[in-house]
């Protein structure tokens, strides 16, 4: 019998045809795709939106990290209206304050800006999964 | 305490405070014993968008109307804004070198720009717009923005 896999969620904005928007799919990708892959899963906004059931039942059994591109925060509101538990809430803006050479433009495609912006918000999104994680604290067989 | 004019357009509610007075960029300023306290309005914040930057020009700058006051970074645009009246800066809102949201958040109260001293208020609120003439400009612009795509 294998160990259950923890799990943490990650919801990123759905900020379409804004570079900050952008910037937080970027790294949910990066989260979720590359340096994370098994233990992080990306939940997309749009989802949470229209109440898939599938959806919906990972953010109510797992622990989630917001990443939203604008004050609405739309992603952590969504999250928590779907009965969800927020781990950590990042926005996109208070990352690019700490590196304000790193700013974002383009939409369909990122500047090289906006691409390290990502990176550097991926790093701290993994920061709080590792913590999660080794804290045994990602749901179980979501 | 302000009083406000207020216009909900589309899903937006803007706001004008009626103690001060505008210029068309929509830059207020509000005299205060002798000196004039300057800011952006609730309509310029929410059109410009979450602040991430402010760099406002330092205590001592001796202004004229007109001349670049502050340069605004938001999540859409970079935009500068020039000084509504004469003046020299006696007073910088520290607010803006590390949590310039204060003007999203509170554009007539916390989210003030600077101070200036030895401004003509008199003269200087004839060139400016009264509350009721700016909401009408507002209200202009504001409805132009909506039918942008």
């Amino acid at each position: 019998m294998t160990a259950p896999t923890l799990k943490v969620i990650i919801v990123p904005c759905s900020g379409i045809g804004k570079p900050y928007g952008s910037v937080s799919r970027a790294a949910a990708y990066e989260v979720t795709e590359d340096l994370r892959p098994g233990q992080t899963q990306l939940v997309p906004l749009a989802l949470l939106v229209l109440g898939d059931e599938e959806s919906r039942s990972v953010v109510e059994a797992c622990p989630a990290v917001t990443i939203d591109g604008c004050k609405l925060a739309c992603a952590a509101k969504m999250v928590r209206q779907s009965g969800g538990t927020i781990a950590q809430e990042f926005a996109v803006l208070d990352v690019y304050r700490r590196h304000k050479d790193l700013k974002p433009q383009g939409i369909a495609e990122l500047n090289e800006g906006g691409q390290k912006l990502a990176r550097v918000l991926a790093d701290e999104v993994i920061a709080v999964v590792d913590g999660l994680i080794t804290g045994k604290q990602g749901c179980k067989n979501a | 305490m302000s009083d406000f004019l207020e216009i909900t357009v589309d899903k937006f509610t803007f706001k004008v405070a009626t103690d001060r007075f505008y210029n068309a960029e929509g830059v207020w300023a509000k005299e205060e014993y002798g000196r004039i306290r300057i800011g952006l309005s609730d309509f310029v914040q929410k059109r410009n968008g979450d602040l991430a930057f402010a760099e406002v020009k330092p205590v001592g700058t001796a202004l004229a109307a007109g001349e670049e006051m502050a340069v605004i970074e938001t999540i859409k645009v970079n935009i500068a804004y020039s000084s509504p009246v004469n003046g020299k800066i006696v007073e910088v809102n520290p607010a803006m070198s590390g949590a310039p949201e204060a003007i999203n958040q509170d554009p007539y109260g916390a989210g003030w720009l600077v101070v200036l001293e030895g401004a003509d208020w008199d003269a200087e609120r004839a060139k400016l717009l009264d509350p009721q003439a700016y909401f009408k400009i507002m209200k202009g612009q504001a409805e132009e923005e909506t039918k942008k795509p």
